[in-house]
């Protein structure tokens, strides 16, 4: 008898905890449920759109007929694409370029000198600037006739006549990723200082009385705690650069020639320019490709945990 | 009250509310008009606007401007929602792409109706207007290329007049190279560049419009001497890689000989060279007078539900009385023989300058070029310049670069 309404007892607690549990997952799911459909909507609708896009021959103007393979075969021998896909990765491979940089000015402005937080500022500013505001500075400042770096170089005899940075085929591509470092400058600086000041001054301390100098207390202390906030700058670095429509497209427009031209100011000409969208949506296809290997490999290379939450 | 009088009253107030909407749809014709980039035309649209719906009482117009580059993709994101504007002014050779898919009404029976109408407009630049022998646009305002020259340094390299021909082009650029200056400019986009290449008798393809014409060695040759005049500072390289504010702005620093641009450059020139006046700029034909047209005309789309409406506006705006109030407040032609007369007649005696540079817009259209009509022109185009640019910047040699080009294109014809 006692057993028995123990058992009982036991049933109606797990069946009110099963209950409970339901309405908590149904509330959850509610809130969740705007998010996820916007999410959905704006998101992975598209997206699977694209892909069945790809596999089709279609424009605003045609009805789609399903091709197969076809676009993703003319990738295969499209110059433009392997040529925009080799800008596209040179961009990415400036990134370390500025995060080195930003690491010396964070290092120097960590350092106890008078006005560093003016300096702090001053660097900072570059990043919430509009891009299309960085590329038209930036254009100007390459100006033959009234830029300012021919100017210098033409005062201090550096140069005798101007150099046409952005209508060089040689000079277009480094100058798109001077700017584009710049722009990316203080948004890095302010992640390796916050990373820097996040360093327990007391190794320091230690190093310095075990004899170290300051080049190895850098390289045994400072870049080894750095690491996951130089790992973030590099991520997000990455991103930003293959994704700088805006700067490419007003700066040089993807020329002179391809010289300049990225997958998407590529993808952009395709669709927009070309009426292409069904050869674009294919290009693009394979640069989502692309961008989630390079997140994944980012993410194998931080040790396989990046973005987790981390709990108390 | 019971059930059935309660539904009859609903019913019969349903009606009342519903009667005016049907009869407002009845009685109430809409049509859209989608411009390009000419936003500060709004009090000149109001007034044109009340015009027409004076006479034609009951249509509504909603008018949207567009920038040059949002345009197309606005109208593309229209077209697949099922709502392109009636009207739209179209630049350029854009309109054959979106006439040659069927989504652009003929307007040749409209103009067979009323014979009246065709003689507004000057033949030349109508005629531009025709794909597959049918008229899918009527000219709303129109330019083509020409040739300024800077009289000062004309005199200062000993030249006494404008190149008769290409090759004079090519050594008054080189007389006229000098320290900061250089000899010749040109525009790029839109095949503005073509005369260049016409007037050396090079075809983009031949007559079947489908094959490249343009890898022979005579093309090669004419590359090879811009590739030699740019390298040697010559010709400027903004002519290859810059597309408006860049060459034109250049020309107006008054460091450049000659610049190949359409009559709209004068005004963008004038604006920012204070160097400039009736003795100091010339305008004129480039030699073999050819020129390459860049024209504004408006088309009616294919799901227009009031085509009709739609045509009539378009001769309305396109007619002689607002043809010509455009024409002068915007000191442009048209493509309207009574109003670019007007507006040439006025500018004579008002701006010398600005009338020889218009003069040049009405001479020789006959002989235009680089306007062919091709369904796929963006495509054709951004195959062929990049290459041609390879060329001239001296990044690959003409014979390769053509080559180059002739397989792009090739596979852009084939692909179609």
């Amino acid at each position: 008898m006692v057993t028995a309404t123990v058992e009982a007892g036991r049933r109606h607690r797990s069946s009110f905890i099963a209950r409970k549990t339901t309405r908590q997952a149904v509330l959850i799911w509610c809130f969740l449920a705007p998010s996820l459909l916007i999410f959905l909507l704006y998101r992975i609708l598209p997206l699977a759109w694209n892909v069945i896009l790809s596999f089709q021959a279609w424009s605003p103007l045609r009805p789609a007929v399903w091709i197969g393979f076809d676009n993703y075969d003319e990738m295969l021998t499209d110059e433009v694409f392997w040529q925009s896909l080799w800008n596209t990765l040179y961009i990415i491979g400036s990134a370390p370029i500025g995060i080195a940089i930003a690491l010396a000015l964070a290092l120097l402005v960590n350092a106890d000198i008078r006005g560093r937080d003016v300096y702090r500022t001053a660097i900072f500013l570059s990043y919430p600037l509009m891009t299309v505001a960085v590329a038209i500075i930036w254009r100007w400042m390459f100006d033959e006739r009234v830029g300012l770096i021919n100017y210098v170089a033409r005062s201090l005899h550096l140069v005798d006549s101007p150099i046409q940075f952005l209508n060089s085929f040689t000079w277009a591509l480094p100058s798109v990723i001077a700017a584009n470092i710049w722009q990316m400058l203080g948004f890095y600086m302010i992640i390796l200082l916050t990373g820097l000041q996040n360093i327990p001054g007391n190794l320091y301390e230690a190093a310095e009385i075990d004899g170290a100098n300051a080049f190895r207390r850098f390289l045994r202390i400072t870049l080894p705690l750095l690491k996951p906030s130089i790992f973030l700058c590099f991520v997000i670095g990455m991103l930003n650069s293959v994704t700088s429509f805006d700067l490419v497209y007003v700066m040089t427009g993807g020329g002179p020639g391809r010289a300049t031209e990225i997958l998407v100011t590529y993808i952009y000409k395709l669709g927009f320019v070309q009426t292409r969208f069904d050869y674009a949506a294919a290009v693009t296809v394979v640069f989502f490709i692309m961008l989630i290997t390079i997140a994944w490999a980012a993410n194998r290379f931080s040790g396989g945990n990046a973005g987790a939450v981390e709990r108390d | 009250m019971d059930r059935r009088t309660v539904i009859k009253g609903g019913l019969a107030m349903a009606g009342v509310l519903a009667a005016p909407a049907y009869l407002r749809a009845q009685s109430n014709k809409k049509i859209s008009m989608l411009t390009w980039n000419i936003a500060d035309q709004e009090a000149y649209f109001k007034e044109l606007f009340a015009d027409f719906t004076k006479d034609n009482p009951g249509v509504e117009i909603e008018w949207l401007d567009k920038k040059g580059p949002e345009l197309p993709a606005f109208y593309q994101t229209q077209l697949v929602a099922g709502t392109a504007p009636d009207i739209i002014d179209l630049q350029g050779m854009i309109w054959v792409e979106w006439a040659a898919n069927g989504a652009l009404l003929d307007m040749s029976p409209m103009l067979e109706k009323e014979p009246a109408v065709a003689k507004l407009y000057n033949p030349d630049y109508l005629s531009g207007f025709v794909y597959d022998k049918k008229q899918f646009a009527i000219p709303f305002y129109v330019a083509k290329t020409l040739l300024y020259y800077n009289k000062t340094m004309f005199k200062e390299a000993g030249l006494s007049g404008p190149p008769k021909s290409f090759d004079e082009i090519i050594n008054f650029s080189q007389a006229m190279a000098k320290g900061e200056k250089t000899g010749f400019l040109t525009l790029n986009f839109d095949w503005l560049y073509w005369p260049l290449m016409r007037m050396n008798g090079v075809e983009l393809l031949k007559p079947d419009m489908r094959t490249p014409a343009f890898n022979t060695p005579e093309t090669a040759a004419v590359l090879d001497k811009l590739a030699k005049a740019t390298a040697s500072g010559g010709i400027n390289k903004i002519a290859w890689t810059g597309r408006w504010v860049e060459p034109n702005g250049a020309f107006a620093s008054g460091n450049v000989g000659m610049l190949q641009a359409h009559s709209a450059s004068y005004f963008f020139v004038k604006g920012q060279g204070p160097w400039v006046n009736p003795d100091t700029l010339g305008a004129t034909q480039a030699p073999g007078n050819w020129s390459t047209p860049t024209n504004h005309a408006f088309v009616i789309s294919k799901s227009s539900k009031n085509p009709e409406v739609a045509w009539a506006l378009i001769k309305h705006m396109t007619g002689n009385k607002w043809a010509t109030k455009f024409a002068l407040s915007r000191r442009i032609l048209t493509g309207n023989v009574e109003a670019d007369n007007t507006v040439l007649a006025k500018m004579k005696t008002e701006d010398p300058l600005a009338h020889a540079v218009l003069q040049t817009q009405i001479e020789h259209t006959d002989k235009m070029t680089g306007n062919w009509p091709l369904p796929n022109d963006a495509q054709v185009k951004d195959a062929f310049w990049p290459e041609i640019q390879n060329a001239v910047l001296g990044r690959k040699d003409s014979k390769t670069a053509l080559a180059d080009a002739e397989r792009a294109v090739t596979r852009v014809m084939r692909r179609s």
